[in-house]
């Protein structure tokens, strides 16, 4: 399979397709994807309307530069997955992954419809959401089952804790095992682990803007590269959150002006002080963090760039008309 | 039940680049030298690297350290045959991340021993998880060779890009040491690492910190860590070794439980608050029995050092 182009995730909206002021209204939030929703928050007499409303509501949602995406029901995947594969979408989830079968089905269905509606093959990607216990076990299994699982994570959240029967909100992390279980899935199999270093949150606010910036600076300080929330409040504290900053790039540029230093060496590393005094240690690990962090930077750039010009576009087309 | 018949708290790891650092190195008074080819020799130096390791033998062993040899699966023919010489007990495979990979290093061992004139079958290893697929695969690597001993994370924090936590943890490593321990006891093996924080990294810290990460390393089930600087061999010895006041209680639980069930009538019994059983009495006995076989052992590495000839360690006591 052809190699596709990574799209960035570090902040989305997830709301009910249903719901029209918010499909409507997302475009200009900012965010790199927005997910249309046809599971939890769409109730069961309106998944049939609910299913109608994708292929148009794609191009109201990507209008501003987001990607769209679209959540469909597990026992429902077939119906949804035909009402949901359309040029423009970018990623399918597929909540309470449990088995690679299901995987691979959605991954034939998929290439069907890619080839039926003019989709260049490969393109649409598979969210396989790892939500319960049967889940975790065969989260391996489920990975492998197809290449267009190109991030992964999961076994936390409100449905993890509902099929544990354990408490969502508590000041410690009560999913140590399925999360590491995952996350190491993820990195043996080669695709970008989706995880954060745990927070405690004892409210469950889904719209502190506070919150947002320091779960995703925290997550992006350790190598994580994808955020995603409910509230339009979260967007730009996640985007920003996700973007390294001025001072971390002219750091990394000194480490790698430290890194060439050890060509003098016969060592592989050697121990400096930086400007703040602090000690640190250069070898070659160092450096590949610091080109990642600059080229991660870069990325940032070109993505909101990208979108901020959608959405001028966009603006001016509407003011002329 | 986890292997735990050799003394091995701090492995020195020395770069067979600087192969001059061994005399130094020995008089830190590692339990383990470990020659490495593999993390700390940049890829240009790695011919003359692996041309030094068969002289270094006895230089390495002058402080009655052991000697490993760290090689790669990448580069195991080389590797190995620079490594396996008389005098040697051990390799430690880097980045390992197959059973297939321990079973083709075997069977190269198991040549190079005949060849060499070592004992067949004394050649060991330490298999180092420092990749995903190895962690993954950690318990049929585990069980892949009988002449596995120890399984490690080695520098897994770097090499599978882990980073510190705002708690200071580094990220998921909670969770794998818990996995190679757990795997390690059930394979039958012994676990090998120290629990770092930030600011540690790849097994460089400074001598408080590396004190600090042998005794959580050691109370999660660690029996002794790989190293870098000649400053952590002190404190990973110290931290692996059962304290005083550890062994002084120990002794005492051990004799209250023995003469509590002297009558044959009861065997578990309440001791400072504490319930004892059989199987709690003989940990503690363990405790006593490690601080003896250490006191042995660090006799041996004395008179190594000094000059004076003695048994081997486990002849002492």
């Amino acid at each position: 399979m052809a190699e596709h182009p990574r799209r960035l995730k570090r902040s989305g909206l997830t709301m009910p397709i249903v719901t029209e002021r918010f499909i409507n209204n997302a475009w200009h939030r900012g965010c790199d994807f927005i997910n249309m929703d046809l599971e939890d928050s769409v109730p069961p007499n309106l998944k049939d309307v609910a299913r109608d409303l994708v292929r148009q509501s794609i191009p109201v949602v990507n209008k501003g530069g987001a990607d769209a995406v679209c959540r469909i029901n597990h026992d429902l995947m077939e119906a949804d997955l035909n009402a949901a594969v359309w040029p423009g979408l970018m990623m399918v989830n597929y909540p309470k992954a449990e088995h690679a079968h299901e995987i691979r089905r959605m991954d034939e269905i998929i290439t069907r419809l890619e080839a039926e509606r003019g989709i260049r093959p490969g393109t649409i990607e598979i969210g396989a959401n790892i939500e319960t216990a049967v889940g975790v076990a065969n989260a391996y299994e489920i990975v492998s089952a197809s290449s267009r699982i190109r991030d992964f994570g999961g076994a936390s959240g409100y449905d993890m804790s509902r099929d544990l029967g354990v408490e969502m909100f508590v000041g410690f992390d009560q999913f140590v095992y399925g999360k590491g279980e995952v996350e190491l899935t993820a990195r043996a199999l080669g695709v970008e682990p989706h995880a954060a270093p745990f927070t405690p949150n004892l409210t469950g606010s889904v719209s502190d803007p506070d919150r947002a910036f320091s779960e995703a600076d925290a997550a992006r300080k350790c190598g994580f590269r994808i955020g995603g929330g409910l509230h339009p409040n979260v967007v730009e504290p996640q985007n920003r959150g996700f973007m390294p900053t001025d001072d971390e790039v002219a750091d990394a540029h000194w480490v790698l002006e430290q890194y060439r230093r050890l060509s003098h060496y016969s060592d592989t590393w050697f121990q400096t002080e930086d400007s703040s005094g602090q000690s640190r240690v250069i070898d070659r690990y160092e450096a590949a963090r610091a080109e990642e962090l600059l080229q991660w930077r870069a990325l940032c750039e070109e993505r909101d760039l990208e979108k901020s010009e959608a959405i001028t576009r966009v603006r001016a087309a509407e003011e002329s008309t | 039940m986890a292997a735990n018949d050799k003394i091995r708290r701090s492995w020195l790891i020395v770069p067979m680049s600087t192969p001059e650092r061994i005399t130094s190195a020995h008089q830190a008074g590692p339990d383990v030298i470990v020659l490495d080819l593999v993390e700390f020799v940049a890829e240009s130096d790695k011919p003359a690297a692996r041309e030094k390791v068969a002289e270094s033998l006895s230089s390495a062993k002058a402080g009655g350290a052991e000697v490993f040899v760290q090689i790669e699966p990448a580069l195991m023919l080389a590797d190995l045959r620079a490594a396996i010489w008389p005098g040697i007990s051990g390799v430690v495979v880097s980045r390992a991340e197959s059973a297939d990979q321990i079973t083709q290093i075997e069977a190269t061992i198991t040549v190079l021993e005949g060849e060499r004139g070592l004992l067949p079958g004394s050649v060991e290893m330490v298999a180092s998880l420092e990749t995903a697929p190895g962690n993954h695969g950690g318990f049929e690597i585990a069980t892949a060779s009988p002449r596995i001993w120890g399984l490690t994370l080695g520098r897994a924090d770097l090499i599978m890009d882990l980073r510190p936590e705002p708690s200071g943890e580094i990220h998921l490593m909670q969770y794998l040491m818990q996995r190679l321990v757990t795997i390690a006891a059930a394979a039958g093996k012994t676990p090998i690492g120290a629990w770092w924080r930030h600011p540690d990294r790849g097994l460089l810290a400074t001598p408080d910190n590396t004190l600090a990460a042998a005794r959580r390393g050691r109370a999660i089930g660690f029996k002794g860590s790989f190293c870098v600087l000649e400053n952590q061999v002190g404190p990973l010895n110290e931290g692996f070794t059962p304290t005083y006041a550890e062994v002084d209680s120990a002794r005492s639980i051990q004799q209250a439980y023995t003469h509590a069930t002297d009558s044959g009538t009861i065997a578990a019994v309440s001791h400072d608050g504490r319930i004892l059983t059989a199987d709690i009495a003989r940990q503690y006995a363990k405790v006593a029995a490690l601080s003896e076989a250490i006191a042995s052992q660090e006799m041996f590495k004395d008179a190594a050092v000094s000059g004076r000839p003695v048994p081997v360690p486990w002849e002492v006591a």
